[in-house]
């Protein structure tokens, strides 16, 4: 009987065009419109790429040439160097294709457009070039004074020069990936999850003898109502389970969302996720008597809101909320969704994201026992 | 004599003020085709849907199959076919799916079920249209996928509440036929309608039912003996005068005379040749008359004089 409802509860969920939709589509659509918006906003924002500069001889200078070769290599290179004579450096500075021109004579000195664009980036690019042109000054006066005054003491200086200076020790905050874009995505995540809540209210809605024609007809079989809303969870639980692994799925393969070295627990969080989602949906779907249709607005309803106050259409917004009301991101489904995934992610260890999980498992219970103590009347009062 | 399959004693079902059922007894017995007569909120499907065990009753005992009905008892739910007002299948099912779901409620053994799944589709010659969903089915169809999914478990009792509601004359013969057909096969049939020819057509005992309460129970012929009608005779005629009217009323067995709408309808209570002496009146009196009617009475008739209004007037 059991291995019957499940067969035909299983057919049902994934015929439901509407549930696939919401389920499977809305979240691949949104997630790409996702990476289309914030492509490259953590990169040109967050990640220092090399400074465009021209640099203007007015004479030869092979020690500058050496170092400005230095440092304009690798991965880490500080500029992106062009040589060019003034007129053409003046051209480009004014078109905005560099931050800044270089002179070489004795001394360095710079140029750089003035500051109109309020930029802070070009800002910091400015920044860079005027404390390497102040430091190369310095250390160049430093080097003759040496050569003129104490001749002997040179290489000694030259190789204290050489060496690194650095106070501060590198220490990364995460060895995962630290683009806050990333949390949208998480948010992308929480949000099918908590849709799987329509599934959920179907399964209260068909057992109903008082919500639905079909819950009457079920009602007067001889199957145990216990055993058909078991097999109709766990229908819809495989079937969200299935929709979860296809959106982090054509999220992490598809449009390459970096989600760290843990994609297995990323389908383990969402899939937790939405057990929690589909046990809330049926929770719902057990209370009052209002009709398919308007139960489903409330859960969407519910789950979108759920997202707004994780950050799905703000990105700050999780914090701002933490700063007023913590306890609501302990409770808030989405929240706790997303916040696995970002502990996942953040964190080395397990055990935030395992406490998120426990959180998740919990609501489930929750919700379960609530959809189970209001769907197991035998009997109604009115049809 | 025939075994009780249905016991009903003293229910009461209220909703709040309002009395849905008001001491309601009923017997069914093995083999009937037991029709529950009467308008709209008369009570019919809420004494089937307490008859199920879905609704709550305030007061009264249900019997099926010589056993207390209660939710839990799933020895009389695995003998019962329901077939709702409503089409209660799965959109995202095919035909033959849903007849195999919902028969699959009540059979375990995955050959018998498929051969009663077939049994069903061969009953409601569905064969055409296993794997469409229903959708894709018209009106009449889905009534027939409906019946399909109440009876494909082969129940000892099967009810049907209002299986006929918008349904057009042709599907709705076929659902009546079929009806007769499973009562011939052994099954005991509980119909309930408002539509009293259906009810007079395959009811072999029908219980009449206004406000909550049964007027009147019985064969169609032993409702039809307890009013004072016997047989209505219409003569479509220009004019009556009043004296003729009034000689006419005077006949033997004629208790009501009237002229409406250019028609003479006159009532009688039993005896004979009741037609051939009005229209003797009349060509004595040289009236020219058109198309002449006798009926018999109608359960229309019986509920008009039980409850002085008519069936349809009620719904």
């Amino acid at each position: 009987m059991f291995l019957h409802n499940l067969k035909y509860d299983f057919l049902q969920n994934i015929r439901a065009r509407s549930l696939m939709l919401w389920l499977i589509l809305f979240p691949i659509i949104l997630g790409t419109f996702f990476k289309l918006a914030f492509a490259g906003i953590y990169e040109s924002t967050t990640v220092f790429s090399a400074v465009p500069v021209a640099v203007v001889e007015n004479g030869s200078n092979q020690i500058f040439r050496e170092v400005m070769a230095q440092i304009s290599e690798g991965d880490d290179a500080l500029f992106e160097t062009e040589y060019t004579d003034e007129e053409t450096a003046l051209k480009m500075l004014e078109e905005r294709k560099i931050s800044g021109i270089i002179y070489v004579d004795e001394k360095l000195s710079m140029a750089v457009a003035p500051d109109d664009t309020g930029s802070s980036a070009e800002s910091i690019r400015r920044t860079i070039i005027k404390s390497f042109v102040e430091q190369y000054n310095a250390q160049q006066s430093i080097i003759v004074d040496t050569a003129l005054h104490s001749p002997a003491k040179l290489p000694d200086v030259i190789s204290m020069m050489s060496e690194s200076s650095e106070c501060n020790e590198n220490v990364p905050l995460t060895n995962g990936n630290p683009d806050n874009m990333l949390s949208y995505f998480y948010n992308l995540v929480a949000m099918v999850a908590l849709l799987g809540s329509n599934l959920g209210l179907s399964i209260a809605i068909s057992s109903q003898g008082n919500l639905s024609d079909i819950g009457a007809r079920k009602c007067c079989s001889p199957t145990n109502k216990l055993v058909s809303i078991i097999s109709s969870m766990v229908s819809c639980i495989a079937v969200q389970t299935v929709c979860i692994i296809i959106s982090v799925s054509f999220l992490a393969f598809v449009l390459k969302v970096d989600f760290g070295s843990k994609l297995p627990m990323v389908y383990l969080a969402g899939s937790v996720g939405g057990m929690a989602g589909v046990s809330f949906g049926f929770a719902v779907g057990s209370i009052g008597r209002m009709g398919l249709g308007a139960k489903s607005a409330v859960t969407t309803a519910f789950s979108l809101i759920c997202c707004f106050f994780s950050g799905l259409m703000i990105g700050n917004m999780k914090a701002i909320v933490d700063n007023y009301a913590p306890w609501f991101n302990e409770i808030n489904p989405a929240a706790v969704i997303s916040d696995s995934l970002y502990c996942l992610n953040f964190y080395d260890d397990y055990t935030r994201f395992t406490q998120k999980i426990v959180t998740m498992l919990i609501m489930t219970v929750i919700f379960t026992a609530i959809g189970f103590f209001l769907t197991r009347r035998r009997k109604y009062a009115s049809l | 004599m025939a075994d009780t399959i249905v016991k009903i004693e003293n229910l009461v079902k209220r909703y709040k003020d309002l009395i849905a059922l008001d001491h309601l007894d009923l017997e069914i017995k093995q083999g009937e085709v037991f029709g529950l007569l009467g308008p709209n909120g008369s009570g019919k499907s809420t004494t089937i849907n307490c008859l199920l065990s879905l609704l709550a009753f305030d007061k009264g005992n249900i019997e099926i199959f010589g056993k207390k009905m209660t939710p839990d008892n799933y020895e009389a739910k695995r003998n019962i076919g329901i077939i709702m007002q409503n089409v209660a299948v799965f959109d995202e099912l095919t035909v033959i799916e849903n007849i195999d779901y919902f028969c699959g409620l009540y059979i375990k053994d995955k050959e018998e079920r498929r051969k009663c799944v077939q049994d069903a589709i061969s009953f409601t010659e569905l064969h055409d249209f296993t794997k469409f969903y229903p959708k894709k089915l018209s009106g009449g169809l889905l009534r027939r996928l409906n019946i399909a999914c109440g009876i494909a478990h082969k129940p000892k009792l099967i009810i049907l509440d209002e299986p006929t509601v918008a349904v057009d004359p042709q599907s709705r013969n076929k659902i009546l036929e079929g009806i007769q057909k499973l009562n011939e096969d052994g099954a005991t049939i509980i119909y309930t309608s408002h539509y009293m020819e259906e009810v007079e057509q395959i009811c072999t005992r029908i219980a009449i039912m206004d406000k909550g309460r049964k007027i009147a129970e019985g064969t169609k012929d032993e409702l039809k003996k307890m009013i004072k009608n016997t047989e209505t005779v219409s003569v479509e005629i220009s004019a009556v005068p009043d004296d003729i009217l009034e000689k006419i009323g005077t006949l033997p067995h004629v208790y009501s005379a009237c002229f409406i709408g250019g028609k003479l309808e006159v009532k009688c209570s039993g005896g004979k040749h009741n037609l051939i002496r009005i229209l003797n009146v009349l060509q004595e009196s040289d009236l020219h008359f058109g198309r002449v009617f006798s009926e018999l009475p109608t359960l229309n008739d019986v509920f008009l004089e039980i409850t002085g209004k008519a069936l349809r007037d009620s719904d």
